[in-house]
Parts: structure tokens; C-alpha cells; sequence
């Protein structure tokens, strides 16, 4: 008990009243849709592989983005995040354009341009998986072991992920063009994260 | 410039520009004091949702707004040993002048190699945009810089070789 330094505990902490301790769920709206698990996830990913392979990619990115898990566990939104992404490689580059307009037009299309605006940064913080981006962190040890290596040149070789990357990268892109940057101010707001 | 750089650069610099709307914001914690909240930590409601910005696994961009500021971190990409010297060299040389950058901060947060720390007073007393121009510029340079020096080391060390063993040709 002598032992215990006082003036480094963070009193703080124990004030119930202190702003550290603010009620973080009283940010959160009280219309959250319930809680999803991971299997429901799992199901709408499949239903949406569904739309994909039938020739309605329109139709894919709107289900998938009407039926984000924002109540749901971290498993659920994983899988969630998982299907998103392979919705957005599933679509080509040159029809981005017209499938974004058909998303974010029409009725609640303010709210999908979000939630897909929110899709995109936590698709490009999670780390790589899959395809491309399988390899160890430090991939290019050079083979001298003194570092020298006039082999490799900088910017030829795309680092892990490369490719997942440039695909989110080219929608944000677009996305910002067509709603705006007040969409990725509310995904910085918006305490319900898919 | 490459193609996958320009939508990278073009993205940090959307998500910078909607970042950077900041405002003055006293302490709650503490009485007449004024701290950037993001490094403060003292009020959860205040520091927003980060957001990660990735080109590839090894070049991100990390941007954590808060209400009164916002740190940005970069990792610069390192293909081998030398680069990473450089990288650690380069960024602890602009540290150490940080008082002349005034947005740079003295430490790099944990996993990135250089970080900005841009409060409201750096909006008030600077164009944003122009603070935005300053951060992609940055981005821009210093890659380019770092494959100039390594080409440069390299091309020095092979000189240095070539004099050392002509005396034993």
C-alpha cells in the first residue's frame, strides 16, 4: 500500500462528473436499428453475390448499403465489410459513375452515399487480407544484407494490397465529386460506425 | 506522377480539407487552459472518428480530428534497409527544426514515421487550403526526395569502392 505512487493516479477517472467519463452512448441516436449478428450478415452477403452475378450491380451496392449491420457486433460488421468490398472490385471501372448516381439519387440516398463513404475508410484502414496482400510486412529484405540493392527500383513495385487500395481510392473519388465533402465530415461525426 | 498516387493524394487531401473545419475550444478539465484536444484525450465526445488513407500496406496516412485539432501522420513507404535509414534519418532531421514548421510535431505517432499537429489557431493564422497545399506538397516531396538520396548514397558508395580497390588492380 506504501508502494502506491498517488500523484500518478489520474483522478479524473474516479470523478464520476469529470468530462473523461462522458456517457458516450448518449451520442448515439435512439432510432439504432437492432443488433444483427453474423450470420445475418453472412446471408445478406450472399444475397447480394446473388444480385452480382445476376447482371445487377446497382441493385447489389444499394441492398448491401440499405443493410449495414450499424447495431451489429464486430463479427457482423466484418462480414458486412467483407461483401461491401467485394461488391465495390465487383463493378467496373467505367460503370462507377453510373452506379454511383443510381445509388445516391432517390429516396434515402443521402444516407447510402454516407454509409458507403464509411465503407470505403474503414475498407482502407483495415489491414490487407486476401488476395495480393498476404506476405509479411517487410516482404524486400535486398539480398546483400548491407541494404544495398540497385535492383529494385521505388514506385515500380506495388506495395501489399496495391490493388484493393486503388479500387476504394478510385470510388472515393468519385463519391466525393458526386456528394460532396461534407460526407466524409459525417463519417468523421457519426458515432454509429458500420 | 504515378496513377495509383494521384487518386491516394487526391483523397487525403478531400479528407483533410473536411478535417480541418476546427474552432477554438477551451479545456474542460482544467481552468483557462487551451490544449489541442486530440493530444489531451480528457473528453471522449470530442475527438472524432480517425480515418486511415491507404495506398498500400506500407504508405498511409492516418488523420485523427478532434474539435480544436487534428494530427496527421504519415508512413513513408520503405522497400528495403536503406530507405528505412534514410526515412528515420530524413524525418529526424525535419523534427528536430520542428519549431520552424510550426504544424510539425516533435514525435511521430506510434507507427508512422512523421506526424502534423494543426490546431485552430494554425487555421486562423494560415489559409487552410494553403495548410492542405503544404501537407500534399510534403507527401510529394519527400518520396521524392528519399529515391534522390538513396541514388545518390549509392552512387557514392560505388565511387568509394572504385577508389579503394584500384591500388589492388
Amino acid at each position: 500500500m506504501s508502494q502506491l505512487n498517488y500523484r500518478t493516479i489520474n483522478i479524473d477517472v474516479l470523478d464520476p462528473d469529470s468530462s473523461i467519463n462522458f456517457p458516450m452512448d448518449t451520442l448515439l441516436p435512439a432510432t439504432l436499428p437492432p443488433p444483427t449478428t453474423s450470420s445475418a450478415a453472412a446471408s445478406v452477403a450472399s444475397e447480394v453475390r446473388q444480385l452480382l452475378r445476376g447482371g445487377d450491380p446497382e441493385g447489389a451496392l444499394r441492398h448491401v448499403l440499405d443493410t449495414a449491420p450499424l447495431g451489429g457486433d464486430d463479427r457482423a460488421k466484418e462480414v458486412h465489410l467483407a461483401a461491401v468490398t467485394e461488391v465495390l472490385q465487383g463493378i467496373r471501372q467505367g460503370e462507377m459513375s453510373r452506379v454511383l448516381e443510381g445509388v445516391c439519387t432517390g429516396d434515402g440516398g443521402a444516407e447510402r452515399a454516407d454509409c458507403l463513404m464509411k465503407y470505403l475508410y474503414k475498407g482502407m484502414a483495415s489491414p490487407v487480407s486476401g488476395a495480393g496482400g498476404a506476405q509479411s510486412p517487410r516482404k524486400s529484405v535486398s539480398p546483400q544484407g548491407t541494404g544495398f540493392s540497385q535492383i529494385q527500383g521505388r514506385n515500380l513495385g506495388e506495395g501489399g494490397g496495391g490493388q484493393q487500395m486503388s479500387v476504394l481510392l478510385s470510388w472515393h473519388e468519385k463519391l466525393v465529386e458526386l456528394v460532396g465533402t461534407g460526407s466524409i465530415v459525417r463519417v468523421m461525426t457519426d458515432r454509429r460506425t458500420v | 506522377m504515378s496513377t495509383s498516387l494521384r487518386p491516394y493524394l487526391q483523397c487525403v487531401r478531400s479528407s483533410l480539407s473536411a478535417a480541418l473545419a476546427i474552432s477554438n475550444f477551451a479545456s474542460q478539465t482544467s481552468e483557462r487552459h487551451n490544449v489541442p484536444e486530440i493530444e489531451a484525450a480528457s473528453s471522449p465526445e470530442l475527438l472524432l472518428n480517425p480515418l486511415v488513407i491507404s495506398r498500400n500496406y506500407d504508405e498511409r496516412t492516418f488523420i485523427e480530428p478532434s474539435v480544436n485539432s487534428v494530427r496527421v501522420s504519415l508512413k513513408v513507404k520503405q522497400a528495403d534497409e536503406i530507405e528505412h535509414i534514410l526515412v528515420h534519418k530524413f524525418a529526424r532531421f525535419l523534427t528536430q527544426r520542428a519549431d520552424a514548421f510550426l504544424i510539425l510535431r516533435r514525435k511521430p505517432v506510434e507507427g508512422y514515421d512523421i506526424s502534423f499537429l494543426i490546431t485552430n489557431f494554425h487555421t486562423e493564422a494560415m489559409l487552410k487550403h494553403k495548410i492542405v497545399d503544404f501537407v500534399i506538397e510534403f507527401m510529394e516531396e519527400v518520396d521524392k526526395e528519399i529515391s534522390e538520396m538513396k541514388l545518390f548514397l549509392n552512387a557514392r558508395a560505388r565511387f568509394v569502392a572504385e577508389s579503394f580497390l584500384t591500388p589492388f588492380d
